[in-house]
């Protein structure tokens, strides 16, 4: 038994990827209809990246982003971050997004995923996720969105400027 | 040991080159009767069911192998393919990938879609229970960024292990970038084109042996203006009755869609047109209309906004592809659109108040094909844009309103007619005026509070429902909930059901348990436009939800 437990010990220790990952290589398209490679994200720039999955269907989604909209011009003011909003509409809803957006009145770097290919290769179960980036690691990972998640989101930020 | 402490070196020493990255889901129930609500005598033996996935991918330079375990124990949930059982292999694969060069290759299972997705769309859903990835080999190739080449062939998935349909899957397609190659800036426009064929070794000389979708497509953005437009065309192939191929009865079909759309800061508009005539393809002929979406090869959603509130889905609108004759109730596929309208009223305006007001308008109708139709010698006409018999129509207003830095509001009102003849191929049809009225308060220490108030008028089929939500966050980690759903109109006075459901919900970072008792209502759930049917049932619920 206690070999085992050394063994399960030996992998996790062996593994520091396990938890600090890279952001995997995708070619998703900006609503410019311009091609993102996702592998850009882990420029090693200093500059944190906050990856958001969401969908214009999602309401929690749509709340977390609204909100993050509101806040960018005082987090701005003293945070540098990229911000990237990335949809899972599949072609049912996606040619919603820009309209949405717009309409919306957001800020955001909005990236499509058309068939979540770019999700799966995370791994994310579902969204809304939240995903913080910066030279090439994940620093933090989050699922779902209930009021006072961004708040945890900017002391990530703030925490690794 | 020595082979499994070998294992594990090698283990160790695979982690500290590559990347490993996973995800753990596992939906748990335990089906407990009440008075009002039992489960099925053939289904009541396993009570305690759960679906589980735990997908690992391993990344090491160009190369990444996946695989998915499931587990369906002791059974999958309630109306799950019964092809989902025990524990087995889902998906696995080997990819290899350099941009440099532009080329990704992958053998085993991969998940693709060409263009919209009218031709081929494999994707996984685990609530619809879709899974219908194509296992073999597909290349893509793209020598230049403006081009892009897609070739695949192989078997679709269906069910567990090395289990695959009957057909063999080829498809081709290309995406071109047109205004890039010419390096013209001011207009984006470009094209595609598919091809997917479906070869079947048949005995039965009547059938083709080769049915296949071929599409050309072509987008357009100039400015605040897009448009996009894809025909497809379908080969003869036999009718399906009932589960059965008829190869003395064959038609083809055809798929138009059209989007056109506007958007700047502000204010966006959007429009989506489709006419789907006999449209339905799947990897296994006998698997047309199957009611656990097996075998799926194309992607036909139903064009109508997708709500998020329960009384808004109980009548859910789905996409009406495939010929079914029978007198007074002849299909030959659809017709119809819809409009999406977003408007922001700024800040400091008098609509728009301090905080600003959102407005978002939908508006879709969905009709059958009109033409002659002769149900008892299998024989139709269609008319190309006339309309048919009415399907659906829903007309929806959503004003998201912040009053303070504490308390938003959400009102959502939605008109729709739905006709349960034509949709369901039952009886009856509706129309319905449902209201939600949506809050959220936040209060102090990161604890917030939302109440959603709905209500349903309805002049036929469930007639009236009542809804009452409420969700107290007391950390942005734990919260618990309420959700009651009554149909106190129902002409039927034992059916006059509360469907109630109150659990809490538990995340911290990656991982996400939640843990509720009640009743789930029968009826359609539908996801991105596709649906499954799920019986009442009553009980315990489980989910975990676990990525690194």
């Amino acid at each position: 038994m206690k070999r085992n437990i050394l063994l399960v010990l030996l992998i996790f220790f062996g593994c520091p990827q396990l938890i600090a990952q890279e952001i995997p290589g995708f070619k998703v398209t900006n609503l410019k209809d311009q091609t993102f490679e996702t592998s850009a994200l882990n420029k090693t720039d200093n500059t944190v990246k906050v990856l958001s999955f969401w969908a214009t269907w999602c309401i929690p989604c749509i709340n977390e982003l609204s909100i993050l909209n509101d806040l960018s011009d005082d987090w701005k003011k003293n945070l540098k971050y990229d911000f990237y909003a990335i949809s899972q509409d599949d072609s049912r809803t996606i040619k919603k997004v820009a309209s949405l957006v717009n309409g919306k009145g957001w800020d955001f770097s909005v990236l499509l995923d058309k068939n979540q290919d770019f999700k799966r290769l995370m791994n994310l179960p579902g969204i809304p996720y939240t995903i913080v980036v910066k030279n090439g690691k994940i620093l933090y990972r989050h699922i779902g969105y209930v009021e006072g998640d961004e708040n945890e989101l900017y002391k990530i930020i703030k925490d690794n400027q | 040991m020595k082979f499994a402490f070998c294992t594990c070196l090698l283990f160790v020493s695979l982690c500290s080159m590559g990347q490993l990255s996973g995800s753990l889901e596992s939906n748990a129930a335990w089906y407990i009767d009440d008075d009002k609500i039992k489960l099925d005598a053939n289904e009541a033996k396993d009570r305690v069911r759960s679906n589980s996935y735990l997908r690992l991918d391993y990344r090491l330079k160009n190369f990444t192998a996946g695989v998915q375990l499931e587990s369906y124990e002791s059974k999958a949930l309630l109306n799950y393919s019964p092809k989902f059982k025990s524990v087995n292999l889902g998906t696995y694969f080997l990819n290899y990938k350099n941009d440099s060069i532009g080329l990704d290759i992958t053998a085993g299972h991969f998940y693709e879609q060409f263009g919209s997705g009218l031709v081929l769309r494999t994707w996984e859903d685990r609530q619809l229970g879709i899974a219908n990835s194509i296992a073999g080999g597909r290349i893509k190739y793209s020598p230049l960024p403006a081009i892009n080449f897609t070739a695949l062939y192989g078997k679709q998935r269906n069910g567990l292990g090395f289990n695959f349909t009957d057909g063999t899957v080829l498809g081709l397609n290309t995406d071109i970038e047109i205004s890039s190659l010419l390096k013209i800036k001011k207009v984006i426009f470009g094209a595609g084109f598919s091809y997917v064929n479906r070869s079947y070794a048949e005995t039965d000389t009547r059938f083709s042996k080769n049915n296949y979708l071929a599409a050309a497509r072509a987008n357009f953005k100039w400015k605040d203006f897009t448009a996009d437009f894809e025909y497809a065309f379908k080969s003869k192939d036999a009718l399906v009755e009932f589960g059965n191929a008829r190869p003395e009865i064959q038609f083809d079909g055809d798929a138009y869609l059209l989007n056109l759309g506007y958007s700047k800061k502000g204010f966006g508009v959007n429009a989506n047109f489709r006419r789907l005539e006999n449209f339905g393809f799947y990897s296994q002929r006998n698997l047309s209309g199957s009611a656990y979406n097996e075998g799926r090869l194309n992607y036909l959603p139903a064009l109508t906004k997708q709500f998020d509130y329960s009384l808004t889905n109980i009548y859910v609108y789905n996409a009406q592809p495939n010929i079914s004759f029978e007198p007074g109730r002849n299909k030959a596929g659809e017709l119809g659109g819809q409009v999406d309208l977003f408007y922001n009223f700024k800040k400091e305006t008098p609509l728009g108040g301090k905080y600003g007001t959102n407005v978002t308008i939908n508006y879709s109708q969905w009709h059958g094909l009109a033409g002659k139709y002769i149900a008892t010698e299998r024989k139709y006409k269609a008319d190309k844009f006339n309309l048919g018999e009415k399907y659906y129509r829903d007309a929806s207003l959503e004003i998201r309103k912040k009053w303070s830095t504490k308390w938003l509001s959400v009102l959502t009102y939605q008109n729709q007619f739905y006709s349960a003849k034509f949709v369901e191929e039952s009886t009856g049809e509706v129309n319905a005026n449902t209201l939600v009225i949506d809050n959220t308060l936040r209060l102090k220490k990161s604890k917030s509070i939302k109440l959603q108030l709905q209500h349903q008028w309805a002049d036929g089929l469930f007639k009236n429902w009542v809804a009452v939500q409420a969700e107290y966050n007391f950390s942005t980690a734990f919260s618990v909930f309420g959700i009651d759903l009554y149909n106190y109109g129902n002409n039927d006075v034992a059916e006059r059901l509360h469907y109630y459901n109150f659990g809490a919900a538990y995340k911290k970072g990656a991982a996400r348990l939640q843990l509720s008792y009640g009743r789930q209502r029968g009826g359609l759930i539908c996801v991105g436009g596709i649906c499954r049917f799920v019986p009442e049932s009553a009980g315990l619920n489980a989910s975990l939800n676990y990525s690194f």
